[in-house]
């Protein structure tokens, strides 16, 4: 599996790639920061979901609670680029090629995957320090005091925070990979990805108000916005967690079973 | 060709992939001697790429066995380390130089990414290798194809329609080069519809037609199966009969084919008799406007054995 995880970062670590991911992380920093402190409730406690309060973003964890708003917004986008990257090499006929070099079948979709999480709990990593600094500078002009972002208590819940991100996204990468791996399609798998994260949950939660409880993409909405009224972040990450190992398992049995013909 | 080996390097038994009721591979038995460069021919939609997919663990067969280079079909992880492939056509990442999407699949399969260069110029693309593969032309791209086949300098090599997308040029170098690989040990499996392309590469053939083996076997046992003809041809028409009784006369049985005589022969006689016929037509003053000799070609020699379908 180890070299499947080499081969896939020999096409992930090319200057073209590094500089896009820099340039984007850059933008998305400097952008969510701004939005998020922009869009902080001036009243007091801390609404339910995302919502966040000029008094949450001046405690302690206030800089990564910028950090892991903004994220949030991302979800459907970072699945669907999971969808696309995965489905790519089907449609490509790149798995193909790949699987006369490593015929392991589940090496090659676990390494590939591994090394994505890996790309992205680093771009994230970045992401986090970028937009905390971002937040911090911007900070005063939204009346948010920064003097605790620096506490002792703010490095441990960074550092949840950060580990809170990574799950988050884990969750969307193994559930876009299965999806990939099931329709092999770049646009039908774009289709589905798109419909199913964008406005079929939503749409199924304003008519059915317990759908939260059930349905992936918003336990993992809930899970990262640390729970909502209809679901705690604790049961969030189990159902999630759950889904994601019979993610897994699905897209690991399709995958070593199924005629590679394309 | 070097034939001394005696694990044959390729062995199927009752090979079949069926796709709902259509048998794309259908109880296909075939065996390639180790040392050879062996022509896949058939038709498209025959079952080469098929067959092919299957020994290379790409595609489950549904029913029957296999043993590449001695290894079980079942266990790919086996023996593809020792096989390199290009099945249908070159499937790369366009946004990657060739150099680098060779060092991706070195990477992939532990193999030694130094040898990178070198097989780049083995097909040619020694100065092209730091462009991307989104850039190449179709037969470049079939280069990188063969580059990436021989990364691990395989025992066995796999090649499905090789000259696909190349000029004349193209399609002549692939073929020397095919005779190159073939030198000393290597096996080559090479697979194409276009017939003319193996007739001077092959020196074993396995011809199937919808699925099913016609042919296997030495080429030269194939292409022995229909005689050579010398054909001839009187200046008048009406000299045909005259012609006629002369070649009986000397022992042979025209067949008349629509103006001429055709004569079939041995291969080795053929210049000979040629003559012959030649001095004894001019000598009972028979003018010939055609005289030649027409040795048999896997082309003919394949529509032979499809019963002329094509």
């Amino acid at each position: 599996m180890i070299a499947a995880v080499r081969a896939e970062l020999v096409k992930v670590l090319r200057r073209r790639v590094l500089v896009i991911t820099a340039i984007t992380t850059i933008v998305f920093a400097v952008g969510s920061a701004a939005v998020v402190l922009a869009s902080a409730d001036p009243a007091g406690g801390r609404p339910s979901g995302r919502g966040v309060t000029v008094e949450s973003l001046s405690g302690a964890g206030g800089g990564t609670e910028v950090f892991t708003t903004g994220v949030s917004f991302a979800g459907t986008f970072l699945f669907v680029l999971f969808v696309g990257v995965v489905a790519v090499e089907f449609s490509r006929g790149t798995f193909r090629t790949m699987l006369m070099h490593q015929p392991r079948r589940l090496h090659l979709l676990a390494g590939k995957t591994t090394a994505l999480l890996a790309f992205a709990a680093a771009v994230l990593a970045v992401t986090e320090v970028l937009t905390w600094t971002a937040a911090r500078l911007l900070a005063p002009t939204q009346d948010v005091a920064t003097g605790r972002w620096l506490s002792l208590d703010s490095f441990g819940l960074a550092v949840a925070d950060y580990g809170s991100v990574v799950f988050w996204v884990s969750g969307y990468a193994l559930l876009g990979t299965m999806l990939a791996v099931l329709v092999r399609s770049v646009p039908a798998a774009l289709a589905i990805g798109i419909a199913w994260a964008g406005p079929f949950e939503h749409l199924l939660q304003d008519a059915w108000g317990p759908a939260g409880r059930y349905f992936p993409g918003l336990l993992l909405e809930a899970f990262v916005a640390g729970g909502t009224s209809e679901v705690s972040a604790g049961r969030a990450l189990l159902t999630v967690a759950a889904y994601v190992a019979v993610a897994a398992a699905v897209a690991g049995t399709v995958f070593s079973r199924r005629d590679v013909t394309a | 060709m070097n034939t001394t080996h005696t694990t044959p390097a390729l062995v199927t038994h009752d090979l079949t992939k069926r796709y709902g009721g259509r048998a794309a591979v259908d109880n296909l038995s075939i065996e390639v001697p180790a040392g050879v460069v062996a022509g896949f021919i058939g038709p498209n939609g025959a079952g080469k790429t098929t067959t092919m997919a299957m020994l290379l663990g790409l595609v489950a067969p549904t029913a029957g066995s296999a043993t590449v280079l001695g290894s079980s079909l079942d266990d790919p992880a086996s023996y593809l380390g020792r096989v390199g492939a290009l099945i249908e056509t070159p499937a790369f990442w366009p946004g990657l130089t060739g150099i680098e999407n060779l060092r991706v699949l070195a990477t992939l399969s532990g193999r030694d990414p130094q040898r990178i260069p070198e097989v780049l110029d083995l097909v040619g693309l020694g100065g092209r290798g730091g462009d991307r593969f989104g850039e190449y032309s179709l037969g470049m791209k079939q280069r990188l194809g063969i580059a990436a086949a021989l990364l691990g300098d395989p025992e066995l090599l796999v090649l499905d329609e090789p000259t696909n997308g190349l000029d004349p040029a193209g399609i002549n170098e692939i073929r020397r080069f095919i005779l190159e690989l073939a030198d000393g040990d290597r096996t080559v499996l090479v697979s194409s519809h276009i017939l003319s392309e193996l007739e001077h590469v092959s020196d074993w053939l396995i011809v199937i037609n919808d699925g099913a083996l016609l042919y296997q076997g030495p080429a030269d046992g194939f292409l022995g199966r229909v005689p050579t003809m010398i054909a001839l041809a009187p200046e008048h028409p009406a000299d045909l009969d005259r012609l006629a009784a002369l070649i009986r006369a000397d022992g042979h049985e025209p067949r008349r084919d629509d103006g001429a005589l055709a004569i079939p022969v041995d291969e080795d006689d053929a210049t000979a008799l040629a003559a012959a016929l030649n001095k004894s037509a001019v000598a009972h003053g028979i003018v010939l406007a055609e005289l030649h000799t027409r040795r048999p070609s896997l082309e003919s020699q394949y529509l032979a054995a499809i019963g002329g379908e094509r």
